[in-house]
């Protein structure tokens, strides 16, 4: 499942349907909302090429880290302290794989998927600065 | 280079031929300056011409976006139809009925 949705999603479930023949290490990432003095975060995505990009993420890494299942979902929208924001979930025949997967994935989105966040304070709200692309936002 | 100036030519050649653009805009250049942008366009419209005059009716947008010498800001990221464009190849990129152009500042998703 690779998705940009408002929704969350069953974790627990996706685990159970992403051990595939042959698995034998399935690993988790959970991207949650900070408690940084902030009310909520905002989230929003160019989705149509947001979705693409992170179709061929999970693409590269299934072949580069010959993983079994992957999922990809990434929550835009308001979110509470606390909500899942990034869910990230790898299967594959040993550790190893299943940990180099999940991290290429996770960076692979940091480099580059155009999706941004807003943190909302009491006093209003500031964008998170992106840390890749042509450079640095200036803050 | 040479599809460029077929389009300069064209132009000169239909006067009256106009097309239609979708300019978006993400995050903080959203807030200031709105997106999903409907505009039409005349034939050999650039990428960088069509922003900076969309922009240049919002300071506050402009300043975010462009320097003090109207070029793209470094960090400005540019797409056409979902494919990015460099900074320094817009001002060469025609723009073509029912492109959809993008403009956003660095992502920071995940």
């Amino acid at each position: 499942m690779i998705a940009i949705q408002t929704a969350d999603v069953d974790i627990g479930a996706l685990i159970i349907a992403a051990k595939k023949h042959g698995t034998g290490a399935v690993v988790i990432f959970d991207g949650v909302v900070r408690d940084d003095n902030i009310t909520e975060m905002e989230l929003e995505a160019y989705e149509d090429v947001a979705t693409h990009d992170l179709e061929k993420i999970a693409r590269d890494a299934t072949e580069k880290f010959r993983l079994l299942h992957v999922d990809i979902i990434h929550r835009i929208g308001r979110l509470a302290v606390g909500e899942n924001i990034l869910i990230i979930i790898v299967a594959a025949g040993h550790r190893k794989e299943a940990y180099g997967g999940s991290r290429f994935i996770i960076e692979a989105i940091k480099a580059g998927v155009p999706i941004w966040k807003k943190e909302l304070t009491k006093d209003g709200g500031r964008w998170v600065p992106g840390e890749h692309a042509h450079g640095r936002e200036p803050s | 280079m040479r599809s460029v100036w077929r389009n300069v030519d064209e132009e000169e050649n239909s006067e009256e031929e106009e097309m239609t653009v979708k300019i978006r805009f993400f995050a903080r250049f959203r807030e200031l300056l709105g997106t999903d942008i409907i505009t039409d366009v005349g034939v050999g419209m650039m990428f960088t011409s069509l922003i900076t005059t969309i922009v240049k009716k919002k300071p506050e947008g402009y300043a975010a976006i462009f320097d003090e010498d109207g070029a793209f800001r470094e960090f400005v990221i540019l797409m056409k139809n979902g494919k990015r464009v460099e900074i320094a190849d817009a001002a060469k990129t025609p723009v073509e009925d029912g492109d959809e152009l993008a403009v956003f500042p660095p992502v920071a998703g995940g």
